[in-house]
């Protein structure tokens, strides 16, 4: 037992399509690990065959030390995990406190109710109903639902879809506040934000593998890529007049894109200070998670130079 | 698999094969995440799992206090289960109220025919639709699947699901009671109370596992309403429910569905006199419930989405 979860050699298939293969990843005790990826690229199948809604076809799972797909042991481990599916599925009659309290009695040894509607910013609505709560209401309250066990494991499915910005934000802060408290933390997200605010680590999942894994900062190679540095051109020069290679954009901008940038900006605005001009809009990006998860994943069957080669069939 | 604090009985086996790796497991789970809050928790559940049975019992309770919660608040389903059969009760009151016994109905007066069928279309309504209706809707919802990512076990759901039928039946027999007293229909014989209580806890715990069965069939839940009522209407027709039936080919067959075996125990427990429980018509009822049984174990799903 290495890790709160760890995958080896998964293989789902549904019928004649082979949406997981041989995929593998490991999850540590309070790490927040995001899972990303396109629609249909399986990383629902696999949330799904962790939470024990799906059997697998081949490979190990260990969730807890537990086997999701074990009869004998699915009321511990459900115990021990929350979950907040991606569909939000609450009993339009009940209130809000009435609903994390049925919860609360399905467990062992439950979070205080009144304190994970606070928790998740619900305080003052426990006595509306549900279904007078607003989308992002809903969502906060399937996320109460997946804390009130007080699990040590939380699984997360696209957590913050329909959250206005503030509560996307606090969401995030109890997510960190939670994986602070000990708690492990595996989500699905689209939104690249959220898995660079929140995850410790991510990996891209594409054609049912998994293509890239590593922290939102170095992902792909992001903190070695090249730095890209646009600007305007002056008036009056054209691209051969700069001292470095650029490349002109269809914006009016000029790329130059360099490995060493302390260097090169030197020598383009020491140019630049020389003819008394100005690099109007001057911007230095490295690649954002964006830019490395849509090059990850714009061809579904993954680039083959970073493709960690996993189990074969 | 002993850090993971197994149900009652799996706790034993461990520990007493091998207690070593299970000691080992429990200080690197504990040791691996931030500490005494975990221990403690680890140790909490053990508790409650040597308290197994009496736990078992009031997760039951919690279960049927959640399922009557939600059911009266939801206007629709209080609406079908208890208005429909009682409007139907007060009309036929008004229409038949004036016919005395006669061997259309069986030596009874029609009132007295009528508080026994329509009781039993109250227990139907509830047991079977609405039992079939709420199912599919939850599955669709996704609610189904959400009681599914919890501890609660399954036979523990549908135990709450049956107990809280059970109650609202016993609620709608009683309503329609009421409103035959109040046209002058003479209340069950004491002695035939016993006979009434076995019929209506059979007749429910059948019923609803046929809705369960239904529920677990059909695919999808706009088309459950449509379903339900398409199996129940003519079944409940050919059953003497509004109309007693003097065919003897007819009553064969309905003798042989669930209906109709359900309305003759009832008439027998409403209006007879220590005459001792009606076996053959049980026994159909239990057959049906235990055919409904089989469909609902093995086909039920929770998922909206299944592979």
């Amino acid at each position: 037992m290495t890790g709160a979860v760890v995958v080896e050699g998964l293989h789902k298939r549904y019928g004649t399509v082979h949406a997981v293969r041989g995929l593998g990843f490991t999850v540590g005790y309070g790490e927040i690990f995001a899972l990303l990826g396109r629609n249909g690229a399986g990383k629902t199948t696999v949330m799904e065959i962790l939470e024990g809604f799906r059997a697998r076809d081949s490979g190990r799972v260990d969730v807890l030390g537990l086997d999701p797909g074990e009869k004998a042991t699915e009321r511990t481990l459900r115990e021990r995990i929350g979950l907040v599916l991606q569909d939000v599925a609450v009993e339009p009659y009940l209130t809000v406190r009435e609903t994390v309290a049925r919860n609360a009695g399905y467990y062992p040894a439950p979070r205080d109710t009144d304190e994970v509607i606070g928790l998740v910013g619900l305080a003052g609505l426990e006595r509306k109903k549900v279904r007078a709560l607003s989308g992002g209401q809903k969502r906060r309250l399937d996320l109460a639902l997946g804390l009130i066990g007080n699990p040590g494991l939380l699984f997360l499915d696209e957590p913050t879809t329909g959250f206005d910005p503030n509560a996307r934000r606090s969401s995030w802060q109890l997510v960190r506040d939670l994986r602070d408290a000990g708690t492990t933390v595996v989500l699905t997200t689209h939104h690249m934000e959220e898995a660079q605010e929140l995850a410790d680590r991510v990996a891209v999942v594409a054609a049912g593998r998994i293509v890239a894994e590593g922290t939102p900062a170095t992902l792909g190679g992001r903190d070695t890529a090249h730095v890209r540095i646009r600007f305007a051109l002056p008036p009056g020069t054209t691209v051969d007049d700069l001292p470095v290679p650029a490349a002109p954009g269809e914006d009016g901008l000029v790329t130059v894109e360099s490995a060493e940038p302390t260097g090169t900006l030197h020598r383009l605005t020491g140019w630049a200070l020389r003819r008394g001009a100005a690099l109007t809009g001057l911007r230095v990006d490295r690649p954002s998670l964006e830019d490395v998860y849509l090059r990850l994943t714009t061809d579904d069957h993954g680039t083959p130079e970073n493709r960690p080669e996993r189990s074969a069939l | 698999m002993s850090a993971t604090a197994p149900r009652a009985g799996e706790e034993c086996a461990v520990s007493a094969t091998a207690p070593r790796s299970g000691e080992d497991r429990t200080v690197s789970v504990t040791a691996s995440r931030a500490g005494e809050d975990r221990a403690v928790s680890v140790t909490a559940s053990r508790a409650t799992a040597r308290q197994a049975p009496g736990r078992g019992l009031g997760l039951l309770w919690h279960q049927i206090r959640y399922e009557q919660l939600s059911f009266w608040r939801n206007p629709q389903s209080a609406f079908f289960t208890f208005v429909f059969p009682v409007v139907i009760m007060s009309v036929f009151g008004g229409l038949f109220g004036g016919i005395g016994k006669s061997e259309f109905y069986y030596g009874r007066s029609a009132l007295q025919y009528y508080v026994s069928t329509i009781a039993a279309v109250s227990v139907l309504g509830c047991c079977y639709s609405q039992l079939a209706i709420v199912l599919a809707a939850r599955r669709e919802n996704g609610v189904l699947k959400r009681v599914r990512a919890t501890p609660l076990p399954a036979s523990a759901y549908f135990v709450g699901l049956l107990a809280h039928c059970l109650l609202v039946s016993v609620v709608d027999v009683l309503l329609i009671t009421a409103i035959g007293r109040l046209y002058g229909v003479p209340l069950p014989a004491t002695a035939q109370w016993p006979a009434l209580a076995v019929t209506l806890v059979l007749g429910a715990g059948a019923f609803c596992a046929l809705g369960v069965a239904v529920a677990s069939l059909i695919r999808n839940a706009e088309a459950a309403p449509s379903v339900v009522q398409l199996v129940l209407f003519p079944l409940v027709f050919v059953s003497g429910t509004y109309m007693p039936i003097h065919s003897a080919v007819l009553n064969g067959i309905a003798g042989a569905l669930p209906v109709r075996p359900f309305n003759d125990a009832l008439l027998g427990a409403f209006t007879t006199h220590g005459a001792g429980l009606p076996w053959r018509d049980l026994g159909v009822l239990l057959l049906w419930g235990a055919a409904g049984a089989v469909v609902a174990v093995r086909r039920f799903r929770w998922d909206p989405r299944p592979e």
